[in-house]
This record gives C-alpha cells, sequence and structure tokens, in this order.
C-alpha cells in the first residue's frame, strides 16, 4: 500500500462534496472497507489518509446507486462482505452487455444452471470474458484452473478487500533448436515484477470486474423489477390508460 | 430429532444447557452452559450464558454476563450486563452499567449510566448520559452525550454530535447515581478528535475537532478547531488555533 496515492480525507469530502456525516455512515453500514483508513500523523494530529483511486471511486459508484437502493443493500451490492449466496438469474447476467456471450453459453455448461448462478460463477464469468479477445483457449481453461480452487480460499474476500490482479503471460524458451512457449497465470494482491523474458499478455484488475458485476446487476435488478410485458425500450412513452 | 422449542425458568439457582429456546427466565441465580437461541431472554437476579446468545428480546434487571458476544433485537439492561466478545442489537437501552470487550453495534444506543466499551461503537442514533469509556471509535448520526461524569472515546464522527454538561431530568440524584456507579470524577468528555458536520461541544478536551458548523462552548480546551462554515468559541474555552479551510 505505501506505493499507492494517498489522498487525505479532507480532501476526499471537499473533492466529492459530500459531509463527514456520509463518510462514518459509510463506514458503518461497510461500505468503505476499514483497511482503507489510513492513519498518519501530521503536525496537526492524526489525520485519516484513503488510497487515492479506490476511495474516490468507491464514492462516486455510492453516490451513483445511494438514491435507488437503501444503504443496508448497497454494502451487500457494493462491497467487501462478499455475498457468495447472492445468486442471479443467468437472464440478467446476459443483459449485462459486457459479458461474452458464446462465454455464457458455452464456457462451463455444467456449471451454469438454467435459473441462478452465484456471485462466484458470474465473476468468473467476468473475468474469462475479459481475457477472451486475447487469450488462447488453453489459456482460458488454465485461467479457469487457477481460479476456481480460490473460491474457498476466500478469493472474492481478498478481492473486494484489497483488489487482486490476475496476470496472464507467456514465456519462449528456445534451446537446440527447439522453441516452445509456455503460458503462465498468476494472482497477486501486489504489484508484482516478472523477468524480462517474460510476456504479460493481459492483466486483469479482479477488484474491477467483481464491482462491476455487482453494480451493473443492481442496476438491472431494478430495471427487471420494473419490467414490463411490453419489454419495452429506453425513452419509451409512458401511456396512460 | 427435531427439538422442540422449549420455554425454561430457572428460579433460585440452577444451569441448563444451551440450545434453542423459546423462552428462558432467570429469577435468582442460572447460568446457560453454551450457545443460547431464543425469543426472549430474561435475567432477574444473576444469569450468565456461558457461550454466545442470540435472542429477539434480552432484559436484564440484576445482574447478566455473556461469555461470547450477543446479537438481539432490543437489549435492556437495568443493573448491570458484562459481555465478553462484540454486542449487535438493534434497540440498546441500558441504565445502569454496561460493559463489552469488543464493539457495539445498533441502530439505537440510549445509556444512562455508565458504559465501558473495549472496542468500537457504531449506531445510527447514540445517547449517553453518565459516564463512558470507549477505547474505540464512536461513530453515529446523531450522538447526544449528557455529560454526567467522566466520558472518554479515541475519536467521535458523525454527523451531528452534541455533547452537553449534565443538567437535564433526574437532576441531582440521577448524577448521584451515576457517581457512584462511575467513581465520580468530573464531568468532562476527553478524546483526540472529533468530526462531524454539526458539533456543539460543553466541558470536551479534545486535540483536534473538524466541522462544517462548530460550536465550541464552556469549559472545552481544543488544540486545533478546523471548520469549513461557521466557528463560535464561547469565552470560556479554550482553543489553540482555529482554522478556516
Amino acid at each position: 500500500m505505501d506505493d499507492e496515492r494517498l489522498i487525505s480525507k479532507k480532501e476526499v469530502l471537499e473533492l466529492m462534496g459530500i459531509s463527514y456525516g456520509q463518510l462514518y455512515r459509510w463506514k458503518r453500514k461497510g461500505l468503505i472497507p476499514e483497511s482503507w483508513f489510513v492513519r498518519r500523523s501530521t503536525y496537526t494530529g492524526q489525520e485519516t489518509f484513503f488510497p487515492r483511486d479506490k476511495i474516490l471511486e468507491r464514492i462516486t459508484r455510492i453516490k451513483e446507486m445511494k438514491d435507488d437502493h437503501p444503504l443496508d443493500d448497497l454494502a451487500e451490492l457494493i462491497t467487501t462482505r462478499v455475498n457468495a449466496q447472492l445468486r442471479v438469474a443467468l437472464k440478467k447476467l446476459e443483459r449485462v452487455g459486457w459479458l461474452d456471450d458464446e462465454l455464457l453459453r458455452t464456457c462451463s455448461p455444467d456449471e451454469v444452471p438454467d435459473e441462478a448462478v452465484s456471485i462466484w460463477q458470474a465473476f468468473l464469468l467476468g473475468t474469462l470474458s475479459r481475457l477472451r479477445k486475447t487469450a488462447r483457449e488453453e489459456e482460458i481453461d488454465l485461467v479457469q484452473r487457477t481460479l476456481k480452487p480460490q473460491q474457498e480460499l476466500g478469493l472474492l474476500e481478498r478481492v473486494s478487500e484489497n483488489g487482486v490482479q490476475l496476470y496472464l503471460m507467456r514465456k519462449r524458451i528456445a534451446s537446440g533448436g527447439i522453441s516452445a512457449q509456455i503460458s503462465l497465470v498468476a494472482l497477486t494482491e501486489r504489484d508484482a515484477v516478472f523477468d524480462p523474458e517474460i510476456e504479460v499478455v493481459e492483466t486483469v484488475d479482479l477488484g474491477t470486474i467483481l464491482q462491476r458485476i455487482k453494480l451493473d446487476l443492481a442496476r438491472d435488478g431494478d430495471a427487471a423489477e420494473a419490467e414490463s410485458p411490453t419489454e419495452s425500450t429506453s425513452g419509451a412513452n409512458e401511456e396512460e390508460q | 430429532m427435531s427439538e422442540e422449542r422449549r420455554s425454561v425458568s430457572i428460579s433460585g439457582s440452577g444451569s441448563l444447557g444451551g440450545g434453542e429456546y423459546t423462552r428462558v427466565s432467570i429469577s435468582g441465580s442460572g447460568r446457560v452452559n453454551g450457545d443460547l437461541t431464543a425469543e426472549e431472554l430474561k435475567i432477574s437476579g444473576s444469569g450468565k450464558v456461558a457461550g454466545r446468545a442470540e435472542v429477539g428480546k434480552i432484559v436484564v434487571s440484576g445482574s447478566g454476563s455473556f461469555a461470547d458476544g450477543l446479537a438481539a433485537e432490543e437489549m435492556r439492561v437495568s443493573g448491570s450486563a458484562k459481555v465478553e466478545g462484540t454486542v449487535d442489537a438493534k434497540e440498546l437501552k441500558c441504565s445502569g452499567s454496561f460493559r463489552a470487550g469488543g464493539d457495539v453495534t445498533a441502530e439505537y444506543a440510549k445509556i444512562s449510566g455508565s458504559l465501558r466499551v473495549r472496542g468500537d461503537v457504531e449506531a445510527d442514533i447514540f445517547k449517553a448520559s453518565g459516564g463512558f469509556e470507549i477505547e474505540g471509535l464512536l461513530s453515529a448520526d446523531k450522538v447526544e452525550i449528557n455529560l454526567g461524569g467522566r466520558c472518554s472515546a479515541r475519536e467521535i464522527g458523525g454527523e451531528q454530535l452534541r455533547v452537553e454538561r449534565g443538567t437535564s431530568l433526574g437532576g441531582a440524584i440521577f448524577e448521584g447515581i451515576v457517581k457512584m456507579l462511575t467513581g465520580g470524577g468530573t464531568a468532562e468528555l476527553r478524546t483526540a478528535q472529533i468530526e462531524g458536520d454539526d458539533i456543539h461541544l460543553e466541558s470536551t478536551i479534545a486535540d483536534v475537532v473538524r466541522g462544517k458548523r462548530v460550536v465550541i462552548g464552556p469549559g472545552c480546551q481544543i488544540g486545533t478547531v478546523e471548520y469549513t462554515e461557521t466557528l463560535k468559541v464561547h469565552e470560556d474555552a479554550e482553543v489553540g488555533e482555529e482554522k478556516r479551510t
């Protein structure tokens, strides 16, 4: 965390136009993880700092969503207490535009039951979707095999608490006229450095994926509930009958 | 295996095993040997839960002790309660003494008497009259403290924070009781830092106060006040530095 840029609490309030009351409330509701509060001594006494990018993004999200969702629900949706039990209709998932349709259908059909998938499965699909353009099929499989055992080990919690990066890499090995390329996958909580012969094919910020899924599903949840028989398009005129 | 929920009442002296109950009532001296799940727990006299308690409504009049945290919709204590571990109660009302070894979370907390918490106290509304010692952060949308003894918290944060010298209802008798419970001492609040939107302080000793609209009333000693909109300082208050930010 040391190399992360920090921002003081005062600056956060100013920049985002929020109050102390809101910030403390959001913290209480678990919308902002305790671990983001970094206490530092300054010449005026104790001051609190935050990882700049994370806190600004998080507060922007909270502000966007707080009018449509009760705060207590937001916590479930946005953050830290990852609710692995949360199941979402696959249909909803399909409406989350950036997920790869084909992947949704073909990736692991045995694990995607018709009606519902867990947030974990959505997360897995989201991550694979991100890689699909650059990664080869066997690499997709390798990523899957890397991620899956991590579910039980609390990967989602770690992703939302500290952020986790996924690296897909390739390395060419040549010797004695034989040349081969191997693929590597790594998960790290902090920046990683690799040897110069490794080509990083793709870096995926898993935190962003997880957050996007939760937020998109949350938004979509509203739309789905409001769904009328005439699946109307945006900007449809309201007809009074 | 499906055990039917039962109601148990101990009067005199006795103990029961942990488990699920509808109502547990202890009058006299009783002990629950294990985790307790119940709709209601009443302790009048002395009662102890040796495990964790998850109860709809807890009423302690007398002395209650909980060995491994508790969760309740409603908890009322008149007398004394001691909890090892965390307390999670929607509504927490205590007149008398309350001690918690971990964090205390509530929607509404009203403490008149003495409160001692080793962790944080988080509530939507926190009202205290009497004395308290909170080793962690006290955070609530609304904090109302009516000083009736020594009060301290590491930090205080929220929206509306109001600290007043105890002069309200109950008056002298109440203060007497509080002094007895808290071991006397001057009625003042000590904390390192107070942050809020509307802050009104009396008899408060703090290193830093940060807020939008701040009133520093009589008896305060504040190192630095940082405010964004308004600041009023009473003539009987000491403020080291005032900064408008």
